[in-house]
């Protein structure tokens, strides 16, 4: 790996070197009063961890979140119409806290890193109208590109370990060849946000860097770490992630009231044992009382290299759960027909149907579950021989009351070329003029700038990195 | 009048303050027996007054450092209930620790009942290895304290005059290693402590005096000389607290300073952020391990006018070694106080001497006798300006677990190096110089830690939880559990019953406070929803009495 001014940067392993925790409660943010994403969530994890001395131990080392920048947000998201409006200090902190922990880790000084941090975010896709599924700003998804940006770092894996379909790291990562983003979860037939099946697979310039793990309702341990251990671990080896990334949901939790798996503690942390992340993230898991203040306790162990065993749900007992023969097949299947795509990953051309002269094109429909957004997405990709291609969005948001919004999308990619780099600048200038959308932006990761204009008034605003 | 009495480990200073002036001062070798030096101080400073006027006396004292550094305490076991969690290997305790059976969850909730044959083996066993001081110890005990209660029954009822500690009386914050270090260190030094009090009770009855006596605590608080009985381990890292608390009296209020205290072999360091000392936001360290007691952050950093000067290949270095005195006053190697006597920036020793010993050190790096002693004097003002930096950095990295602490951590740095302790002089200028400060050097600097203990003010502290759910409140440090009407029960009850609490747990004392002073420095609520309706409030609030000094010391004109 190599800095962006071409020098050398190693990642070094050792391993007397600690585990870096943010913890942020966020003890004075919520949705809303009953809402699952209130100030009670991390409540019991906070006394848990407090009583266990864990932060005291010389694996662990704690450290204060910090705010992310606006445009760190922006060089992931196009927030309509801006960050301010889409973010409230406590998104910023979350974020954060993720890049500061990510930025310890590259740079040498911890092992491998915990932000255990409210709101959530693996819902928020790449275009932001509003808050789905609880998220508003993905904070995986930021901390990805401020490495990429900042760092030089390429090749990132994303394991998305929540109940629910990340399907906003998904959306982000989509047409991008060296992210590669493997989420298992409930199937979505069954759960919020109804996506994730093994048909989604990611861009035609990104096929099979996105690999989708449905697994059936009541799923236990055993399963879990037979998908493990069979797709999951062999799939990573073959990537060969510069940087691993857990989105680490804890919903899959036995006593999780939004989810109907059956994972317990000790299965989590034999998860995280596995897939050694660089840095887990935390993402959903509503069950405060029974399984978070467990949960959380058993990932902080499996990263600092502690023993776990003794971590125990006080209602769990070992084979508590059995594995029905039924869903054993089913998983197994499941495994085999994924690690066929993975096979077939760079031999895949695209859908012509999808294809538009040297576009590629898709229609979508987005629900912001917590805002009530009706969202219809154009998507269009440069189809280019010498880059990923440039990206636009035409999105339409419904909000209600009559009340909607046209805004144009241009994002640049890291490696794009110079040719795609200038049409993306020369159709965001035309569309200037375009009296039909509301707002205009121009995302250039290859510059790390971002631009940003409103039609009525013909303001602009503008910043990098 | 107040009497401030800072026994150290090599002087026994004492100050009288009246009306916020400084009257009089004693500074006494301590010798191994404390009272006879405390008497000594005690009656130069006392000389021609009237007794009856001194409101009160305050010591710091090193008396408990001491006796855990030199292990002078019986043997103490552990019997611990940590239910599951972290694997037991990770505590290192250093005794015999017994684990029992038995599990209480974050909300005070019976999970696991304890095993009687399993304590009554246990205990058994610690009789046959010749243990009689037993620390209890359960995880989530400020919670519910029940198993902890209930061994030490069984205690009582099979040991009868076995010493039992248990950590819920040692305090309400959650942190069950340190609540286990801290129940043995208090277990381990009651009995030696208790003979200190009362000896301290006799000097002063000898010298009739009848004021109330209070003992520093590491926060910079007091406690009354009975209550400290209970808890001696708090009485820990006084020494720091006072010179800290001393400087907080002799600068100016609000302001943002840095105290150093430069030492013959270390310089101690603390921080004053808007007027108040800094917390440390973990607990203290006794002997490594980290504890219960709080703490002001202090860091004592291995440089002082005695270190030991180098050279070798790599240039001149400090290090953290004391060989003896400096050569200027008939050491055997050139010093840090060499240099500054060298120089002429203190009266100090020989002047010969200290020249000499510069001459030779320059000699191996290649320089003349005062190029050199410029440099050590760099080099020791490079040191600690960069550990206070440090600090101000590793201040600034302690979490936070809200939206607005976040927001409110700005940097912060420091207006003014204050310096006291033998090297100020030399050296104080140079920090500020380099933190871009303005140095002070008060009066009375060397007397700066008796004035802290005198001016010290007494504290207490209530921490009640409500959990309205349950139906219930509990006051750990008093041993309270009451049952609560669930509905009519809020945050504003619960202030009100722990402020009533305070102010007779002050009374017990002799300590009259009013309700308007009462700080409350932790309050928190959670609503606790279950299935989309609320079933119950957590409530948490810690109240005390104000933290901080009776007074400053008005230095002008005198």
């Amino acid at each position: 790996m190599q800095y962006k001014d071409g020098r050398e940067l190693k990642m070094k392993r050792v391993s007397n070197k600690q585990t870096g925790l943010i913890f942020f409660p966020a003890f004075d943010w919520a949705i809303s009063p009953t809402h699952p994403e209130r100030e009670e969530r991390l409540l019991y994890t906070r006394d848990q961890i407090f009583e266990e001395g864990i932060m005291d131990l010389p694996q662990i080392i704690e450290f204060a979140p910090k705010l992310a920048t606006v445009h760190d947000v922006a060089r992931v998201h196009f927030c309509v119409p801006r960050v301010k409006d889409q973010t409230t200090e406590a998104h910023l902190i979350a974020a954060g806290a993720a890049i500061l922990l990510a930025e310890q880790i590259v740079a040498g000084n911890i092992l491998n890193g915990f932000a255990l941090v409210r709101p959530p975010g693996h819902h928020a896709m790449r275009v932001v109208h509003g808050n789905r599924g609880f998220c508003n700003i993905n904070n995986e998804a930021i901390m990805i590109e401020k490495l990429r940006s900042r760092y030089g770092i390429n090749r990132i894996a994303v394991v998305d370990t929540d109940v629910h379909h990340g399907d906003g790291t998904q959306d982000i990562f989509w047409h991008d060849p060296d992210v590669l983003f493997i989420s298992f979860h409930q199937d979505g037939r069954t759960l919020y946000p109804g996506t994730g099946f093994t048909y989604e697979l990611g861009g035609p310039k990104a096929f099979a860097r996105t690999i989708n793990i449905p697994l059936p309702p009541g799923t236990t341990d055993e399963s879990l770490m037979y998908v493990v251990d069979n797709l999951i671990v062999p799939v990573l080896k073959d990537f060969k992630p510069d940087f691993i990334v857990n989105s680490a949901g804890q919903d899959n939790h036995y006593t999780d009231p939004l989810g109907s798996m059956r994972i317990t503690a000790q299965g989590y942390a034999r998860l995280t044992e596995k897939l050694k992340p660089d840095i887990a993230v935390l993402e959903g898991g509503y069950a405060i009382e029974t399984a978070l203040p467990y949960v959380n306790m058993a990932i902080i162990l499996a990263l600092a290299g502690l023993d776990y065993s003794e971590v125990r749900e006080p209602d769990y007992w070992p084979g508590r759960f059995k594995e029905s023969p039924e869903r054993k097949a089913q998983v197994q299947r499941l495994v085999e027909e994924l690690l066929k795509y993975w096979e077939m990953r760079d031999k895949a051309s695209p859908d012509p149907k999808s294809v538009n002269g040297r576009f590629y094109q898709r229609k979508r429909r987005i629900f912001y579950d917590t805002d009530y957004i009706e969202e219809i997405q154009f998507e269009s990709l440069k189809l280019c021989d010498d880059c990923p291609g440039y990206l636009s969005i035409d999105s339409t948001a419904n909000h209600g009351y009559g009340r909607t919004g046209k805004v144009l999308c241009l994002s640049v990619p890291f490696k794009a070329c110079s040719v795609c780099r200038a049409e993306a600048a020369e159709t965001y200038e035309r569309s200037k003029k375009d009296r039909d959308y509301q707002y205009v932006y121009l995302q250039d990761k290859a510059a790390d700038t971002f631009l940003g204009y409103e039609v009525s008034t013909g303001q602009e605003w503008f910043s990098n990195g | 009048m107040y009497v401030g009495v800072d026994v150290g480990g090599t002087y026994t200073d004492a100050v009288l303050v009246e009306n916020g002036r400084v009257r009089a001062t004693a500074k006494v070798p301590t010798g191994k027996d404390l009272l006879e030096p405390i008497l000594k101080a005690m009656d130069i400073i006392l000389k021609d007054v009237d007794k009856k006027n001194i409101k009160r006396v305050v010591f710091s004292t090193t008396m408990i450092t001491n006796l855990i550094a030199e292990k002078k305490y019986d043997r103490v076991a552990l019997l611990l209930i940590p239910g599951p969690g972290l694997s037991h290997k990770y505590y290192e305790l250093g005794t015999d620790a017994h684990i029992l059976s038995g599990s209480i969850d974050y909300r005070g909730r019976e999970i696991v009942p304890l095993k009687r044959s399993e304590i009554e083996s246990a205990l058994a066993d610690l009789a046959a290895k010749g243990y009689k001081k037993v620390g209890v110890v359960g995880k989530f005990s400020p919670r519910n304290n029940s198993h902890e209660r209930q061994v030490a029954t069984i205690i009582s009822e099979k040991y009868p005059y076995w010493q039992v500690e248990t950590g819920s009386r040692i305090g309400s914050r959650l942190n069950f290693p340190r609540r286990a270090v801290t129940a043995y260190l208090t277990c381990a030094t009651r009995e030696r402590y208790s003979y200190f009090v009362e000896s301290v009770r006799q000097a002063l009855k000898k010298r009739e005096i009848k004021a109330d006596v209070f003992i520093l605590k590491a926060d910079g608080g007091t406690l009354p000389l009975k209550s400290s009985e209970e808890m001696p381990v708090e009485t820990i890292f006084s020494g720091p607290a006072a010179s800290t608390l001393g400087v907080q009296a002799l600068t100016p209020p609000g302001e943002t300073a840095v105290v150093v205290d430069i030492g013959g072999t270390t310089t101690d360091l603390a921080l004053i952020l808007s007027g108040k000392p800094l917390l440390s936001a973990k607990g203290a360290r006794v002997e490594g391990q980290l504890t219960q007691v709080r703490t002001l952050a202090v860091k004592s950093i291995p440089v002082g006018g005695d270190s030991l000067l180098k050279c070798t290949g790599a240039g001149l270095t400090i290090c953290p070694e004391r060989m003896g005195p400096a050569y200027c006053l008939g050491g055997p190697a050139p010093t840090p106080t060499d240099a500054l006597r060298a120089l002429g920036m203190t009266e100090l020793g020989d002047l010969e001497k200290a020249r000499e010993a510069m001459t030779l050190l320059g000699k191996d790096a290649g320089m003349n006798g005062s190029d050199v002693a410029g440099k050590v004097i760099n080099l020791v003002v490079e040191k600690i300006a960069n550990e206070i930096d440090r600090m101000f950095l590793e201040w600034e990295q302690e979490p936070a677990y809200r939206v607005w602490e976040v927001l409110q951590k700005q940097k912060v740095r420091p207006s003014v190096v204050v310096g006291v302790g033998g090297g100020a002089p030399g050296f104080i200028a140079g920090v500020a110089e380099k933190l871009g400060c303005r140095p002070v050097i008060p009066s009375y600097a060397p007397v700066a830690n008796a004035i802290g203990a005198a001016v010290a003010k007494p504290t207490m502290q209530v921490s009640l939880r409500a959990d309205t759910e349950q139906g219930y409140y509990i006051i750990q440090e008093e041993g309270i559990k009451e049952k609560i009407d669930r509905r009519s029960f809020n945050e504003q009850t619960a202030l009100d019953v722990a402020r009533d609490m305070l102010v007779r747990k002050a009374l017990k004392y002799g300590l009259e406070v009013a309700p308007e002073e009462i700080e409350v420095t932790h309050q928190e609520v959670f609503n606790m929803f279950r299935d989309w309706t609320t079933k119950g409030k957590l409530i948490e609030v810690i109240v005390q009495t104000a933290r901080g000094i009776m007074c400053s010391i008005r230095t002008g004109g005198n």
